[in-house]
């Protein structure tokens, strides 16, 4: 580590935490449209019919489309200058990852969703109350998969990350440098998942008690 | 005198005069050719351009309105290298510039038109051109594409710029060199914004023509952080003529053009717009040899430079595809272009890189089974030390995204083999396996310990026990072989020449992008559709040979 020093940016770690609030934002924009979109799947699959034939088979192509193939797609195969209703369409570069990712998310909160709806139908509101801490999952998936961005140029912690690296003159130092990116993105998602795994026992106790006072 | 006699004395009189013309120098050839010029202007009218130029006294230059040190308007003035060798030529003829304002898009248009007689706008002389335009030779000036990056960055020559992400623009001629150089484009529809972007440090390297760095290299603040690395891809640029009616117009510009190098005027002109100038100090010694001084020396190949070839091969099916897409045109109203299709380098590009990506699907999933076996076995063992090994690996591979697993995997690969495709290739498919395996292996262990507390299991081997454990964490085995083919195409990071790396090469030098981004969409989701397919029908196996046990 006191090799790696001299080499580091000094304005190394600030743009660091930066790049790592990006990541979280692209993951927010992306888990509100995927709820957005994914409520309006699992509701028409629910529902049954045509409609549901056809939310299931949009929720089966958004499952096989990979993240960083959409990525280069919206980047690429929307004209700079396509508008709708006067509204550029092109996406920017923060935006095209986020949008990249809205398919999985848009996938999974559909599949959760409709886990959700047939629980509360069947009576059981804490089981569609489990909703929540798989949202919350998807969530840190999204912070996870948000690193693709520095493949197109995105600012985010990656990004500044290899940026970084590539200055490093030994590939020790490099590994170094990479063991802090996992730690950095590991610290928050590991403290995630615990919480989540906490949130799940606490839902299953009470829902296994609910059922106990409520068998003669 | 018979006419055979006639004959022969007049081929004798050619013979004698054109060695004499060879020796003449350009000064006097070009004074002989305005004078005959300025002779038929006082007789008739003629369609001749010089002729009309010298008899209305001025000629129509079509130069840049924007292109910093070599040619700007700002306040009705204009100015800039091009500029003032406009100037100088038409001094040169003896008549007054009329500028008429022209861009990339229509600087050739206006010239075959009539609209100018020459056009002096940062123009490339290629091959392609020279079917549209008469170029003047020899060249007034030649570009190169440099790379510029941070002045702490170590990047001296092609060895360094494999597998690192360079900004280009798309449709650069010279972007083919990069990719064959193993670099990764991110591409851009402006130059314009390559600076902003270095800046901002969303770009390390970016590649661009020297002319077009020039004027960001006279800013201090930049050249004090950025530096040209090295340079490649010549490109003489040449001023250009129409075809048709401009022959003695074209003569005369070779000549005047073949004087200024010799005698320093496009080298002064240069140095005092602060224009890189070295290719012109080598021009001027060559318009200096005695054989190049001379009135036949624009045409003499030892002197002049050849034009760029960026004539691609055709593939032998080109013309089929090109009337297909002619015909979808047509009958649908779909500007479908095909260029993977069409050229020799493209096809080549686009079945390696349908190759490359079949075999990192293949070669992911096979991992991810084999690290899924190995890390489940190991994470459902008894031995603490082993559990908590596996439990600590898995745990890292799930705190560190994809991209940073992948450069990690590729980084440690390098230190154990050279650099190529194949390095590339296999570190990747180890990253992905090591990946979804981990997740995957962590749900075969958790099925193992609960296995282990059933009643029902107890008495059970280890294998025994191992063979349920996979039918019952077999959904989850699923979910991580299709992820780890979904993640294949994050595999160009790293340089894998996969058909996302391959189409977006392909795309950086030739037109279609629209279409081919649409393609690749449609084979990555069928491919995983496709695995999808399999993988059900893995687990329905594993499902059935779990509820047999």
């Amino acid at each position: 580590m006191t090799r790696l020093l001299p080499h580091l940016d000094p304005d190394f770690l600030s743009q660091f935490l930066t790049g790592m609030t990006v990541n979280f934002e692209i993951a927010a924009v992306a888990l509100a449209l995927g709820l957005a979109l994914g409520l309006l799947l699992a509701w028409a699959r629910v529902g049954g019919g045509a409609a549901g034939v056809a939310a299931a088979s949009i929720i089966g192509l958004m499952r096989a489309a990979p993240t960083f193939v959409v990525m280069f797609f919206l980047l690429n195969a929307i004209p700079r200058n396509a508008n709708l209703f006067g509204l550029p369409l092109a996406p920017s570069g923060m935006m095209a990852v986020a949008a990249s990712l809205v398919p999985y998310s848009a996938a999974y909160v559909a599949d959760a969703g409709v886990a959700a709806i047939r629980q509360l139908r069947a009576g059981s509101p804490l089981g569609a109350l489990l909703f929540l801490p798989n949202v919350t999952r998807a969530f840190f998936v999204l912070v996870m998969s948000s690193g693709a961005g520095a493949a197109i140029g995105v600012n985010e912690a990656i990004a500044v990350l290899l940026r970084q690296a590539e200055l490093m003159p030994t590939l020790g130092d490099r590994l170094i440098l990479f063991a802090i990116g996992v730690a950095a993105f590991g610290i928050p998602l590991q403290t995630g998942f615990a919480l989540i795994r906490a949130l799940q026992r606490r839902l299953s106790r009470v829902m296994m008690r609910q059922q106990e006072e409520t068998t003669p | 005198m018979s006419p055979r006699q006639i004959a022969c004395a007049l081929i004798c009189l050619l013979a004698a005069a054109l060695p004499a013309r060879a020796q003449e120098t350009p000064d006097a050839e070009l004074r002989r050719v305005l004078d005959e010029a300025r002779a038929a202007c006082a007789t008739t009218p003629a369609p001749d351009r010089l002729v009309r130029i010298l008899c209305d006294g001025k000629i129509r230059i079509g130069v840049r309105d924007y292109y910093p040190l070599f040619a700007t308007h700002e306040n009705g003035t204009r100015q800039g290298f091009e500029v003032d060798v406009a100037h100088a030529l038409s001094a040169k003829l003896g008549v007054e510039p009329d500028f008429t304002r022209v861009n990339a898009a229509n600087r050739i248009v206006l010239v075959a038109e009539d609209r100018i007689d020459l056009t002096i706008a940062t123009m490339g002389h290629n091959t392609q051109r020279d079917g549209q335009v008469r170029f003047i030779r020899p060249h007034y000036y030649q570009s190169e594409t440099i790379l510029v990056g941070p002045r702490a960055l170590k990047v001296a020559g092609w060895a360094d710029v494999r597998e690192r992400t360079i900004c280009a623009t798309v449709g650069n001629g010279s972007n083919t060199d990069l990719v064959s150089h193993g670099a990764r484009l991110m591409l851009f529809d402006e130059a314009g914004v390559l600076p902003e972007h270095l800046r901002s440090e969303t770009c390390t390297l970016a590649a661009q023509d020297d002319s077009f760095f020039a004027a960001y290299f006279a800013d201090p603040a930049f050249a004090a952080a950025y530096a040209p690395k090295f340079g490649f891809a010549q490109v003489p640029w040449g001023m250009a003529v129409a075809r048709s009616g401009s022959d003695r117009l074209a003569h005369a510009l070779d000549l005047i053009s073949q004087i200024f190098h010799r005698d320093g005027v496009f080298l002064d002109l240069a140095r005092r717009h602060k224009v890189v100038s070295a290719f012109l100090e080598r021009q001027q010694g060559v318009w200096n040899r005695a054989d190049c001084n001379t009135a036949t020396g624009a045409t003499n190949t030892a002197c002049i430079l050849p034009a760029l070839d960026t004539e691609l091969e055709a593939t032998s099916f080109a013309r089929p595809v090109a009337a297909f897409e002619k015909w979808v045109k047509g009958t649908l109203g779909v500007d479908l272009v095909l260029p993977m299709l069409k050229t020799a380098p493209a096809w080549s590009l686009f079945k390696t890189g349908v190759a490359t990506s079949l075999l990192l699907i293949v070669g992911a999933l096979s991992a991810t089974l084999v690290f899924a076996m190995v890390l489940g076995a190991v994470q459902g063992s008894r031995s603490w030390v082993l559990h908590g090994a596996a439990r600590a690996l898995t745990v890292t591979l799930q705190s560190s995204p994809i991209v940073l697993t992948l450069v990690i995997a590729s980084a440690l690969s390098h230190a154990l083999f050279p650099a190529s495709a194949a390095t590339a290739i296999g570190a990747a498919i180890v990253a992905l396996g090591l990946t979804n395996g981990a997740n995957a292996g962590q749900a075969i262990g958790e099925a193992m310990a609960t296995l282990r507390a059933e009643p029902a299991t107890r008495g059970l081997g280890e294998a025994a026990l191992f063979s349920r454990a996979l039918g019952r964490s077999g959904s989850q085995i699923v979910a991580f072989l299709v992820n780890a083919a979904k993640g294949t195409p994050t595999a160009s990071f790293i340089g894998a020449p996969e058909l996302l790396t391959a189409l977006t090469d392909i795309t950086s030098f030739s037109s279609g992008r629209i279409t081919t981004y649409w393609l690749l969409l449609i084979f990555y989701i069928l491919v995983v559709m496709a695995v999808v397919w399999f993988c059900d029908r893995l687990r329905l196996r594993l499902e059935r040979s779990h509820a047999a046990a």
